[in-house]
């Protein structure tokens, strides 16, 4: 049981934090960009819809990098490091851990050029322009990864039926929110054609193209009477994968 | 939270030297270049942000039929605005609009992550991403929104809209009061992101 899986509900948290800037530290603009950088270059945009030329693009990186990596590195922290530290610290471990684990760099000269600069935190980095990188990175920024597919095939359920949220058994990566396990809600919209995910979940059940709907929740019916607040809905997307008949 | 966890005094200093040397590997490695973050960085001044949102906001404050048509076919309506390229790029592939008014407040959280609708609203601000909204958020809206100084009424409806799936949310906050005086671009100047999420109304200058 992971606590990404299961974060919607938890209680006793505290007060909110109310930081509307986007980079809390300067540095943090860097590890964005480096992750953004390495989703327009990933190997899997090959075979997107929109055809992007990743295949004959001059750099090194040859993997697949999508939200589902990152995603799948954040639900697998621990819980208490998931609550300390902040969004872009999680970002900067699990992106340099990736680094690592794949055999890009090595921890030791990773160790060392962070000494490098901790040491002058000024110096200049290598300079050595990659113009066809940029221009992809502008053309995905710009077009996109959209995961709809067309596909007249009818969908299991029409909105207004009542349904009620599988449980699949829990694996590392998920996009069904925990606390809609087993919950009735009804389904607000069904999304016009099929919609895929970067990687398969396995017996959590979504990768494949498959209808997505837009359930509707009551609060009461998800936390309970006198758990929650008055007339408030819920409304979550959810691949079919995770609805099934309500009986 | 954070005051219950004990951090090194260099923390900041330290990953900002780690993410230097990163970048640094990876530019020496032929991973990036030295130019592509800065590619990143820019898209987000100029072409994506939040001003794109503004814009779109105005416009539907001051035509209706424009306000339907958006919360209709969301993509389709923002195609009509004369706004940068790539509003349909990444993280906007499929994005919705749902609008206030007298009977409802909507309010945008992402249980799962971060999803945010990048080429009208950019990146999203610290407190979207922090664990506690997220993990509150479903639970306990008016008392969250409470907290960012928004009092919802008991008799207006509060929907939340967890970003599970492909859609990317954004709210059309209701025009504030005395504004019919302003031009379209003096309204889009009023119009903040965390009143594209739903944390924030939308205040009528004081001046």
């Amino acid at each position: 049981m992971k606590l990404a899986h299961h974060l919607g509900g938890i209680e006793n948290l505290g007060p909110v934090n109310t930081d509307t800037r986007v980079f809390v530290e300067p540095w943090e603009q860097r590890i964005f960009g480096i992750h953004t950088v390495m989703m327009a270059e990933s190997a899997h945009l090959s075979a997107a819809g929109h055809a992007y030329p990743v295949d004959t693009l001059p750099t090194a990186f040859k993997n697949d990098w999508t939200w589902a990596s990152l995603r799948t590195g954040a639900e697998d922290m621990n819980p208490f490091e998931y609550f300390k530290f902040r969004y872009y610290e999680k970002w900067l471990g699990g992106i340099a851990q990736f680094f690592v684990d794949q055999g890009y760099i090595t921890a030791e000269e990773l160790a060392e050029k962070t000494a490098h600069f901790r040491a002058d935190p000024h110096a200049a980095l290598p300079e050595r322009p990659n113009p066809a990188l940029s221009e992809q990175v502008n053309a995905y920024l710009q077009n996109g990864d959209s995961p709809h597919h067309e596909n007249d095939a009818p969908p299991r359920f029409a909105a207004g039926d009542t349904v009620c949220v599988a449980d699949p058994q829990a694996v590392d990566h998920t996009r069904l929110p925990g606390y809609l396990r087993n919950r009735r809600g009804v389904i607000d919209r069904v999304y016009p054609g099929q919609y895929s995910y970067f990687v398969s979940t396995g017996v959590d059940g979504i990768g494949q193209a498959m209808p997505v709907y837009r359930v509707a929740f009551d609060a009461a019916d998800i936390w309970g009477p006198g758990k929650s607040e008055p007339n408030t809905t819920i409304y979550a997307d959810l691949f079919e994968a995770y609805v099934q008949p309500a009986n | 939270m954070s005051n219950l966890f004990e951090f090194p005094e260099d923390r900041e200093a330290s990953s900002a030297a780690k993410v230097r040397a990163l970048e640094a590997l990876l530019i020496e490695k032929g991973v990036i270049g030295s130019d592509s973050v800065d590619a990143v960085l820019k898209h987000f001044e100029t072409m994506a942000g939040p001003f794109n949102g503004a814009k779109i906001v105005a416009h539907a404050w001051v035509d209706p039929a424009y306000r339907q048509r958006l919360l209709d076919d969301t993509p389709k309506a923002i195609a009509e605005l004369s706004l940068p390229l790539g509003m349909a790029g990444a993280e906007g592939e499929h994005m919705a609009a749902v609008a206030n008014d007298e009977h409802v407040h909507n309010l945008i959280i992402c249980t799962l992550c971060s999803c945010y609708p990048w080429p009208v609203l950019g990146l999203p601000p610290y407190w979207y991403k922090d664990p506690v909204f997220r993990a509150r958020g479903v639970r306990e809206p008016r008392a969250v929104l409470q907290e960012f100084g928004v009092t919802v009424p008991p008799d207006k409806e509060v929907k939340v809209w967890d970003s599970s799936a492909q859609i990317r949310w954004f709210v059309v906050p209701e025009r504030p009061a005395n504004t019919a005086h302003l031009s379209e671009a003096e309204l889009a100047a009023l119009v903040t992101p965390e009143s594209m999420m739903g944390v924030a109304l939308v205040a009528a200058p004081t001046a």
